[in-house]
């Protein structure tokens, strides 16, 4: 049997307006484990992003608890947290996030270093550069990448910790759609490959609709979409 | 090497880019601070060694008195000097004389230096600035250079030598004796550097001066030179303690404590205002890795996502003042050295556009800009000047620690 990887019970989470509260999460139950793929859609600023975040223990919940490997994070520290996290989570943004002052395969080492998953990790980031398709691009300046280049590369840099589920933010948001379907196959391919959850937040119901699980976001409320 | 630190040199020195102007303007605050503390603190420590070196070379190392008058100087001086640290021990005498030259009267200090010691006779003969230590004898003296100007003297002239002595022995005559005075030729005009000495002194003969304050074969002490190695205050209180009472040594610098002392306040003076530049380059350290910190915000937000714990960033961008300060203490000290190695030339050109060519030599007496890197001031300018760095570092530090990874993420 799969085990859970994160879980998260009865999430609120409320930001505030003026002088008002607005609730963003109402209640939401999701449980991740083991080679899941799911998909979560919904309006903008419906909470989407928040949700992930609040998974992924940089933000923290009103009320609610969340459970990393069947282990409630909900009162750990913030250092604790990131060393957790590290080999847990590895995360996948719409900008990308490149450091610019550095070469393609050192921004992904850099993800290796600061995860603490050090082994053999020249080697395996030139690998995982190739794997996505950059073995020509390794030494080349972020700025000298094209959008679909650099998705690839953060992609490369999330995978190098070995992280057990990856959280992706709209990751072919600023893509053209045929870029945009490249990244996805090589996404969830290497997700396949690696034996990594996928979590992926994206307007596009094309995409929504290759994972395993299916929600939506509305209201604050978590729906199942549809199972694959 | 750690991220932070690998992160922190790429911020700073990029791969493949221009050399970023927050890092330029950095460096070069603190390498002008840090060249301009060392050149100044240096040249203040060359006057002070030049200046040091012709008091003592005066002065002596040690004099050794014993508040009187010493009735068997040779006796002593032969006992000085079969202490292994005493390099020559040589009887002095020193008084005030009333000197006369076309009816002006100066009072000048009388030094009289014992002739047999070829070291005294070398080291007076590298002083003269007119006339020869061949002319030097018990009917000849040689006079400071402030001396011969205010009374006009030339080598050659002859002037009149009173002494106290004088004056009471015609006091005790009731005016019946005629006071006839000292007539003695000038034999050389000196100059020390030494502005206490070079302003009114005469150097005569031991044997003159016993003569003038009729001492016999008396002296007033007997001046010590060193072996060199040996610290002078702890011989000095060896050779008291050897000796006993009535007898007492005194130092050059005991002798000139008051002197020494303004010398190394002004020293000291010149580091904490000069260190001020090295403050105000760590103001512009210190807002650049603000905005910095700022521009960086997303990236910041980046690694926490990454794992990266609070310390971890707030080291990225203390060790980025850290590494300006290091860098930049390291050029400074280079910059600093190049300047003292060329300070002649950088002083004779300045001099000649400034048409003040022969200035230094007149006020100071030095034909040259002394300096003396101490390793101690190189010390203590590095490490003061990289904390500085460092500090400047911690406020942008604790910022980019304290950012919140939602909003860092989500800033635009």
């Amino acid at each position: 049997m799969s085990s859970t990887l994160i879980e998260t019970k009865n999430l609120v989470r409320r930001f505030k307006s003026g002088d008002e509260y607005i609730e963003v999460l109402r209640g939401v139950d999701i449980c991740i484990k083991e080679g899941d793929t799911a998909s979560i859609q919904g309006e903008s600023g419906c909470g989407k992003s928040t949700l992930l975040n609040l998974m992924a223990g940089l933000d923290q919940a009103d009320e609610g608890k969340i459970f990393w490997n069947s282990e409630e994070i909900s009162r750990d520290s913030y250092p604790v947290l990131a060393i957790k996290r590290s080999s847990l989570i590895g995360m996948v943004f719409q900008s990308y996030y490149l450091v610019p002052e550095i070469r393609a395969l050192e921004n992904v080492i850099l993800g290796g270093r600061i995860s603490g998953n050090t082994d053999n990790l020249a080697e395996r980031s030139r690998s995982l550069l190739e794997r996505v398709g950059l073995g020509s691009r390794m030494s080349s300046l972020p700025s000298t990448l094209s959008g679909g280049e650099r998705q690839r590369v953060a992609i490369a840099r999330a995978m190098i910790s070995d992280p057990k589920v990856l959280l992706a933010d709209e990751p072919t948001g600023n893509l053209d759609e045929a870029t945009g379907d490249s990244i996805m196959d090589m996404l969830q391919e290497l997700c396949d490959e690696k034996q990594v959850s996928l979590i992926l937040v994206t307007h596009s119901g094309k995409y929504a609709a290759r994972m395993g699980r299916s929600w939506i976001l509305r209201k604050g409320i978590l729906e199942k979409k549809s199972a694959k | 090497m750690p991220w932070y630190l690998y992160i922190a040199l790429r911020h700073l020195f990029p791969q493949g880019r221009r050399f970023p102007v927050f890092t330029l303007m950095s460096l070069t605050g603190v390498i002008l601070g840090v060249a301009t503390l060392i050149v100044v603190i240096s040249v203040f420590n060359g006057f002070g060694y030049e200046i040091r070196s012709k008091i003592s070379d005066t002065f002596g190392d040690i004099r050794v008195v014993n508040g009187g008058l010493l009735g068997n100087p040779d006796g002593l001086a032969e006992i000085l000097e079969t202490k292994g640290s005493v390099d020559t021990a040589i009887p002095y005498a020193q008084g005030i004389v009333m000197m006369l030259y076309e009816n002006k009267p100066l009072a000048p200090i009388v030094e009289g230096i014992d002739v047999r010691s070829d070291r005294e006779v070398r080291k007076y003969g590298n002083y003269l600035l007119d006339g020869s230590m061949d002319e030097f004898d018990d009917d000849s003296i040689l006079v400071s250079s402030g001396l011969a100007g205010q009374l006009g003297l030339s080598v050659g002239d002859e002037v009149e030598m009173y002494t106290p002595l004088m004056m009471l022995k015609l006091l005790e005559s009731d005016g019946s004796d005629v006071l006839l005075p000292r007539h003695v030729r000038i034999g050389g005009i000196f100059q020390t550097g030494w502005q206490r000495v070079d302003e009114n002194t005469v150097i005569s003969t031991l044997r003159l001066m016993q003569d003038l304050y009729n001492l016999g074969v008396g002296a007033h002490g007997i001046r010590i030179e060193l072996k060199p190695g040996f610290e002078t205050e702890e011989e000095g209180r060896k050779i008291a303690e050897s000796l006993g009472r009535p007898y007492y040594a005194q130092t050059w610098m005991d002798a000139n404590g008051d002197y020494l002392s303004i010398i190394k306040l002004e020293k000291r003076m010149m580091f904490f205002l000069l260190f001020i530049i090295v403050i105000v380059a760590s103001f512009s350290i210190m807002s650049s890795l603000l905005t910095f910190v700022i521009r960086k915000t997303r990236e910041i937000g980046l690694f926490a996502a990454m794992g990266a714990t609070p310390r971890q960033l707030a080291a990225c961008f203390c060790l980025q003042g850290m590494i300006i300060g290091v860098a930049g203490t390291l050029l400074g000290i280079g910059l600093g050295r190049t300047l003292l190695y060329f300070r002649d030339d950088i002083t004779s050109t300045l001099s000649s556009l400034m048409s003040v060519s022969d200035s230094m030599n007149q006020i100071y007496g030095f034909a040259y800009l002394p300096a003396r890197v101490q390793s101690g001031d190189l010390i203590v300018i590095s490490l003061l000047s990289i904390l500085i760095a460092t500090l400047a570092g911690l406020v942008p530090a604790y910022k980019a620690s304290k950012m919140n990874t939602v909003e860092a993420l989500r800033s635009e």
